[in-house]
């Protein structure tokens, strides 16, 4: 049965749209550079745009278009899995709070468990069960249509952004507001500060795995601390 | 009809391109292996009470990623630059100073690029 505008209004989470509109912007010179590759890529032009909505992972699909055709392809899913190692320690910090919905949404929900969607998302896991599927699946839809939009639009008018407007600092200014939101506590603090010194000490490593390095560093410098007094 | 189908698939702007089965093989490995990273703890541990220590450790999940996250995309380590320029620095932690302060994310990333284009300017 057809919904009406208003039933579908109702579906919609305010919070989140006001939420994500920010980190939406960030990803507009990032899906125009997608779009670029895709078409500079080896891989044929829509096997490249389907990776919007079969793969959805910014990092990820910008490392397969751009080494689709001159490494083996078995190096390109390595480099794939390294790059989105990241999502495994996402999957289990949201593991508790998926515990509560219904299967379809943990069979479904992850399909758009992004960067932003994570970030964003984790600071409403206290939300009753219903309300953060709302949020969860208004920022999915929005993500994932936006993504569409831009890659196509990439593709035919990616080189539109001016490079000098350096918008592609815009989503490290998000994240560190996202992240201070976060650090609420000692351990919290702790894991965040030791997780930007180590990986600034291994930026040198490929395939950006010292994001994962310094991660784990991270939370494991976050636990330790989480043994002192009055650590809530 | 079925070779207009496969035309389409193929066609690219310009420039040489890859195999089909080649490129299909990658789409559906990468697919399936984002899916497994991002739901396969969510479906493995749904429905389990977790032990103290793990769940304490994934409190620090969050902050720790992003934190590693904020470096890996100012230092960009896939391209030629791999550091962290002054201008860099000091937007995200004017940026910080100014989500600390007021919670806003549109506001951290309207204030943040500005810092980073007037210091841009300076430095």
């Amino acid at each position: 049965m057809a919904r009406s505008p208003g039933e579908i209004a109702s579906l919609i989470d305010r919070d989140a749209v006001r939420d994500s509109l920010p980190l939406l912007v960030p990803a507009v010179p990032f899906g125009f550079v997608l779009g670029v590759e895709i078409n500079d890529s080896l891989m044929p032009l829509l096997f490249g745009i389907s990776t919007s909505w079969t793969i959805f992972a910014g990092a990820a699909q910008l490392a397969m278009i751009t080494l689709a055709g001159t490494v083996s392809a078995i190096t390109v899913v390595l480099t794939a899995l390294v790059i989105n190692a990241r999502h495994v320690m996402y999957s289990a910090a949201m593991a508790p709070t998926f515990a509560k919905q219904p299967r379809w949404f943990r069979v479904l929900g992850p399909t758009v468990l992004i960067d932003q969607i994570f970030a964003l998302s984790l600071t409403q896991a206290e939300q009753p069960p219903e309300k953060f599927r709302r949020y969860y699946i208004t920022c999915g839809v929005l993500f994932f249509t936006m993504w569409q939009i831009l890659t196509i639009a990439g593709v035919f008018f990616g080189s539109a952004v001016p490079e000098s407007w350096g918008l592609g600092l815009a989503p490290a200014l998000m994240f560190a507001g996202i992240v201070v939101s976060m650090a609420v506590n000692r351990p919290a603090i702790i894991a965040a500060v030791t997780a930007v010194i180590v990986t600034l000490l291994t930026l040198g490593l490929p395939n950006r795995s010292g994001l994962l390095v310094g991660a784990l560093v991270g939370v494991a410098a976050g636990y330790l601390a989480d043994r002192g007094p009055g650590d809530g | 009809m079925l070779s207009s189908v496969l035309q389409l698939v193929t066609w690219r702007i310009e420039g040489p391109v890859m195999g089909n089965a080649e490129a299909l093989f990658l789409v559906v490995a990468i697919t399936i292996i984002t899916y497994l990273s991002r739901g396969g703890m969510i479906l493995l541990l749904a429905g389990r009470d977790l032990p103290e220590p793990v769940t304490r450790a994934l409190r620090n999940v969050g902050p720790a990623v992003l934190a590693a996250l904020v470096v890996t995309f100012v230092a960009n380590p896939d391209e030629a630059n791999q550091g962290v320029t002054l201008p860099e620095g000091l937007a995200v932690a004017a940026a910080s100073l100014i989500h600390w302060k007021w919670k806003n994310l549109a506001v951290t990333l309207v204030l943040g690029m500005i810092v980073f284009w007037v210091t841009r300017e300076l430095f």
